[in-house]
């Protein structure tokens, strides 16, 4: 412990030169924007950027182009928040509850949690990789194919937590977004499934242009239909900041989303993307008052936006401490540490401490400066609400398409997006609700390579997923809530969702 | 197009405009080119790409510009460039997998959407020999020991790979057929890092890796190297004997190359054989291929062309070996 203090404080002796917190700063300052301009994503920003960082020493290189990173973390939640446009997989469940806070005029209220919540997780996934790195990343190498089916079969079973709607909308909705994930070449047989001889399929149906085309498009497709007054919601100033009691509802998710999505992060693959997705449904599982959920609900936003921040900092557990990749964007800062000589692996921490230690507490600063210059920002997003309708819309529609286009430069995703608009304008019109689709669609490829991958390393014997400590006790907690939800169905206690059905029998949904 | 494509192109289209009367006598190159790009950020092509274009842009006095064009392991954009206008303003920067796609293709029984003959090599630039490593709780010191454990046991011992027919599983099933048909499980993932996870976790046993990516774990000692698939031995691992050595006749590299659609006009591959020549030998580049853990392994044009023709039959030889798998 006293050795890691001494480290840090090496760290802090790095990234508080005036040169590092420029880096930093203009890492964050990019981040931001890279955040909440659809028309380019983190992983864009940075690799164009990588050649700018040639003339820079390893550290300040990788300080800056990781600001991007997390500073994006952030930018996204605006424009799911005022716009309903996830600019990632991570800010899909923000558009819920932040679109609809931003419905009920408190859009800055939204902004102030999602930017604090994502400080809060920042930090505290930092003190834990800090403290933890080491002992954390062996534990991620044990995660293997397994565990990650063990896992995502939770990840079902949360599902039914995820809707607004009946339980029988949900599960449809969730079926639809399966069978959607099953689009693409198979990875195990090479064999091209429902792909229309289309390469571009090949790689399955892309989670952002879904997304965005039901989310984003679906809900503009769907205004002119409903009776829209011409009252634009312009808060004033003083209704910017969260009230008292939208303080203390978020208190909680904050906390339970920090620990949640720094744990899914630590995982390599692809998990980090179903942290805020866990995190909703546990929200809503544990509130008093699951039927909020969708129409604004506080800890619908606070805890998914702490969920992705907290797990973008995990995601540095295994980079830095074993050299092995999480995702896309860790891959690339990998990248950028070799082509300035630094080789990430074990070793890493030992043979370059400024380096390691350094990136580590100009986190902490950069995630200090994310929010002074996010809580400012506020006010200017908000105004954006001011413009009215009829210049927002196509304006909106337009962002949507570059920003689909952008991810993989790839016209056949703006197509699917805008099929997916219609769709989503179909769904909304029939009160079914879009995002367990879109969670369908992001469990099915994973899952089944996990579990394909589990059998082969089994030969096809399925006690293999009780022979793993995790697994089992993943498969543990999904047996007993499964156990817990027929034992009330047995006992006749009717929960929030079938009194929700109940209530949508009565009055036909709008 | 990113934002700084789209700058550059709209700077160079206003350039373009404002000359346009006396464009009839334009010298080739008058506007930005474009390299395209296969894989993901990061991923080979990126990561020697970008410093290539960056020592290009002052020789031929235009903007060089990196275009992703990601999907299907590299197909999507490999078509994208086939497809293009042969004008020499698009250009494609490869891997070894390019010689594949058309003969896993043909397994299937689909038309391929483009063949060898639709590129016109110009200039290799690197080529890292892959390496054959186990898990360091695996009891194999030499590779000896660990092919007569995987003919005791057929079918138990685990490889992961970068993907099906992918650049990771092509040298694994060259040395099982060199081994005398070797019989070892594969446990296919979606990239190079997945792969490496997987060995390094022990749910795999065995990988064929580069030098390059695999090198921090082998110095660690986490992963083993017992045999590398290059003509002579590596000066990063100089203990590791060749498969050659070992008697096996298997040669493998991930290697990146420059091409040019077909029908692209022979001078225009001229001026970049040339210029590519310039940029490879610069000291810049060389200096971040070793950054990398590489070296720059140039082939001229001519050198290249031979070269790949030799190893587009290995690789066709090695997708049909290891055929179609029942799933």
């Amino acid at each position: 412990m006293e050795s890691t203090l001494q480290s840090l404080w090496l760290g802090f002796s790095v990234a508080l030169q005036p040169g590092m917190l420029w880096y930093a700063f203009v890492g964050c300052l990019v981040g931001t924007l890279v955040g909440v301009l659809p028309g380019i994503g983190p992983l864009s920003g940075i690799s164009i950027l990588l050649p700018i960082t040639f003339g820079m020493n390893a550290t300040q290189a990788v300080i800056m182009l990781a600001g991007i990173y997390y500073g994006s973390q952030y930018g996204g939640s605006t424009t799911a928040i005022l716009m309903r446009i996830p600019g990632e997989a991570s800010s899909v469940m923000t558009c819920i509850d932040g679109g609809a806070m931003a419905k009920k005029g408190r859009a800055g209220a939204a902004l102030c949690i999602a930017a604090v919540g994502s400080f809060i997780a920042g930090t505290f996934g930092l003190v834990l990789l800090t403290v933890l790195a080491p002992p954390l990343a062996s534990l991620a190498l044990s995660f293997g194919p397994p565990e990650y089916t063990a896992l995502l079969v939770l990840g079902l079973i949360f599902l039914a937590y995820m809707s607004s709607t009946s339980l029988m909308r949900t599960l449809l909705m969730a079926c639809l977004g399966l069978m959607l994930g099953m689009i693409g070449i198979d990875n195990m047989t090479g064999h091209f499934r429902y792909s229309f001889d289309l390469p571009e399929l090949g790689d399955g149906i892309g989670i952002v242009p879904v997304a965005v085309g039901l989310f984003g498009l679906g809900e503009i497709l769907s205004t002119p239909s409903k009776n829209v007054t011409a009252e634009v919601i312009s808060p004033k100033l003083r209704e910017l900041l969260p009230n008292r009691e939208e303080w203390r509802q978020s208190v909680m998710p904050i906390a339970r989303g920090s620990v949640l999505g720094f744990i899914i992060g630590i995982i390599p693959g692809s998990a980090h993307i179903i942290s805020s997705f866990l995190s909703y449904a546990l929200e809503k599982k544990v509130s008093r008052r699951p039927e909020e959920f969708g129409k604004g609900a506080v800890a619908g936003v606070a805890g998914p936006e702490s969920a992705n921040n907290a797990a973008s900092t995990g995601a540095f557990v295994p980079m830095l401490a074993l050299g092995i990749p999480t995702g896309p964007i860790t891959a690339v800062l990998i990248g950028a540490l070799m082509v300035h000589g630094v080789a990430a692996g074990p070793q890493l921490i030992s043979e370059h401490p400024q380096v390691f230690w350094g990136f580590v507490a100009s986190m902490y600063v950069g995630n200090l400066m994310l929010l002074l210059l996010n809580l400012p920002l506020v006010g200017l997003f908000v105004t954006v609400l001011r413009i009215p309708y009829a210049y927002l819309y196509p304006l909106i529609i337009m962002f949507c398409i570059i920003g689909v286009y952008e991810v993989s430069h790839s016209i056949v995703d703006v197509w699917i997006m805008l099929i997916m608009g219609i769709l989503g304008y179909g769904l909304r019109k029939f009160g079914f609700d879009p995002a367990p689709l879109v969670l369908g669609l992001v469990i099915a490829p994973i899952f089944e390579q996990s579990l394909r991958q589990s059998l082969i390393m089994s030969n096809g014997d399925y006690l293999i997923f009780l022979q793993r400590p995790i697994a089992l006790g993943l498969v543990a907690v999904s047996v007993v809530l499964l156990a817990m939800s027929a034992i009330s169905f047995v006992l006749h206690r009717k929960d929030w969702r079938a009194k929700l059905a109940e209530a949508e029998a009565g009055e036909p949904s709008a | 197009m990113d934002r700084r494509n789209f700058v550059v192109g709209s700077a160079a289209a206003a350039a373009a405009l404002a000359t346009r009367p006396s464009f009839a006598e334009d010298a080739y190159p008058s506007r930005p080119i474009t390299f395209i790009n296969p894989f993901p950020p990061g991923g080979a092509a990126d990561v020697v790409g970008r410093p290539l274009a960056a020592v290009l842009e002052p020789l031929v006095k235009q903007p060089c510009i990196i275009e992703t064009k990601a999907g299907a392991a590299g197909a999507v954009g490999a078509q994208f460039a086939a497809n293009a206008k042969p004008d020499g303003y698009t250009l494609l920067i490869h891997i070894t997998s390019i010689s594949g796609f058309a003969e896993v293709d043909r397994l299937f029984g689909r038309t391929p959407k483009f063949t060898s003959a639709d590129f016109i090599p110009i200039a290799r630039l690197v080529a890292d020999p892959c390496v054959f490593l186990v898990n360091d709780k695996q009891p194999y010191k030499t590779l000896k020991e660990f092919v007569e454990d995987a003919q005791k046991r057929p079918d138990q011992i685990i490889f992961s790979s970068s993907g099906l027919y992918g650049a990771l599983h092509i040298p694994t099933a060259l040395f099982m057929k060199a081994a005398g048909g070797l019989k070892l499980r594969h446990l296919p993932t979606n990239g190079g890092g997945p792969a490496l996870t997987a060995v390094l976790g022990n749910n795999s046993q065995v990988l064929v890796s580069s030098v390059s990516a695999a090198n921090a774990q082998i110095k660690a000692g986490k992963l083993r190297p017992l045999a590398l698939f290059g003509a002579q031995r590596s000066k990063a691992l100089p203990d590791v004997p060749t498969m050659k050595e070992l008697g096996y006749n298997v040669e493998y590299y991930l290697w990146v190359g420059v091409f040019a659609p077909k029908g692209t006009p022979a001078n225009v591959i001229a001026f970049w054989a040339q210029n590519l020549d310039k940029a490879a030998h610069s000291e810049l580049f060389k200096t971040s291929m070793n950054n990398l853990g590489q070296d720059v392994e140039y082939l001229d044009q001519a050198a290249f062309a031979k070269f790949w023709a030799d190893d587009a039959k290995r690789i066709e030889d090695a997708v049909r070996t290891i055929g179609r798998v029942e799933g």
